[in-house]
């Protein structure tokens, strides 16, 4: 059976870039909801590795595992690396927010992460080759900013379940999140979009925007055997956005 | 549009508003309020707006002809 890396929100963005340059190195699973956008990727991704496509809405979660269970067997692979990109991000202030988008942000952002994660650790499904998770994160997890209240809570709660899979998961599987700052993806387009903000966001970022390949290069060092010590971190790729605190 | 005076009504935390009202005037007008504003035209009337065009539209009665010809 041939060993591939998952990666679940590939058809934008950062999860785009992050498979057509995992693509290089090693068979890919292409994972969104959209199949004309996976296949537009598909044919972008390396012709030196196998790429096959996974069409799942994650925030229908009952089905989830099931579904996965399902493509393991059908496609006979076994997932050694997984990358979890697939986000949804609702800036709203509380009183604006409804259950609705509390839940699919937690069931995008958190919770088909954490049952992707169960069916691909477990020896009967996976056949035990799982050896390396990465969960892309946000720098607004360990921070609070206005509008980000359900978002941020999600990528927090996703980095609370990161370190205690670090350890659960011991010595087989590495475990580790990314937190990226401003990147320029359809999810940020708004935010771009209005100058005024740009510029203002701007100077609040040492080295400038970000890019999704400077993510994707991170996701290649975490999966590789050059972090084989490294479990249970969450990597900040943010330009230095978080470090400043000039007034 | 009794609708819409409602649902704004709500989103800027008073009981009612009038067509004529100026947005600025609003006590809980700031960036947030705008946000709210986009995903409700957004949600409820499937127009996509931004900043720059709610901040143009002046008043109650300037956002629902904003939202109106968005629809069209
Ligand atoms: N861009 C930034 O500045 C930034 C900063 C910090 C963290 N992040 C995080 O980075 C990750 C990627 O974000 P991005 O900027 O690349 O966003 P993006 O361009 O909007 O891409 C989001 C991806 O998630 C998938 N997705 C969303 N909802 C889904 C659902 N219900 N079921 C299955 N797939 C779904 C989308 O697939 P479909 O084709 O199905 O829509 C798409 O591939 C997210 O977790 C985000 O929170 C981004």
């Amino acid at each position: 059976m041939e060993k591939y890396v998952l990666v679940t929100g590939a058809s934008s963005g950062i999860g785009k870039s992050v498979a057509i340059s995992l693509s290089e190195n090693y068979p890919v699973i292409l994972h969104g909801r959209n199949l004309d956008r996976l296949n537009e990727v598909k044919n972008i991704c390396s012709l030196h590795n196998k790429c096959l496509v996974w069409q799942e809405d994650l925030v229908q979660v009952e089905k989830l595992e099931e579904h996965l269970q399902h493509f393991l067997l059908e496609n006979e692979v076994i997932i050694e690396g997984y990358v979890h990109c697939a986000g949804l991000m609702k800036m709203l202030p509380l009183r604006s927010q409804s259950l609705i988008n509390i839940q699919e942000t937690f069931n995008t952002n958190v919770v088909s992460a954490m049952l992707i994660t169960k069916v691909l650790s477990s020896k009967k499904w996976n056949k035990g080759g799982l050896r390396s998770i990465v969960y892309i994160s946000s720098n607004i997890s360990n921070r609070g900013a206005k509008a980000f209240n359900v978002y941020a809570s999600s990528k927090g709660a996703l980095d609370a379940f990161m370190r205690s899979m670090a350890v659960e998961l011991a010595p087989n599987v590495r475990v580790n999140s990314i937190l990226p700052g401003a990147v320029f993806t359809d999810m940020t387009m708004d935010i771009f979009a209005n100058k005024e903000v740009e510029e203002r966001m701007k100077a609040t970022y040492p080295l400038g925007f970000g890019h999704p390949q400077d993510i994707a290069d991170g996701v290649n060092f975490l999966l590789s055997e050059k972090a084989r010590w490294i479990t249970g971190q969450q990597l900040v790729i943010d330009g230095g956005r978080t470090v400043d605190i000039t007034g | 549009m009794e609708n819409f005076l409602e649902q704004i009504a709500e989103l800027l935390e008073v009981d009612v508003v009038n067509e004529a009202d100026e947005l600025k005037s609003f006590e809980a007008w700031d960036s947030l309020t705008i946000l709210s504003i986009i995903a409700m035209a957004n949600e409820n009337y499937g127009v996509v707006l931004n900043a720059a065009e709610i901040n143009g539209a002046n008043t109650i009665a300037g956002l629902w002809s904003l939202i109106e010809s968005k629809k069209a």
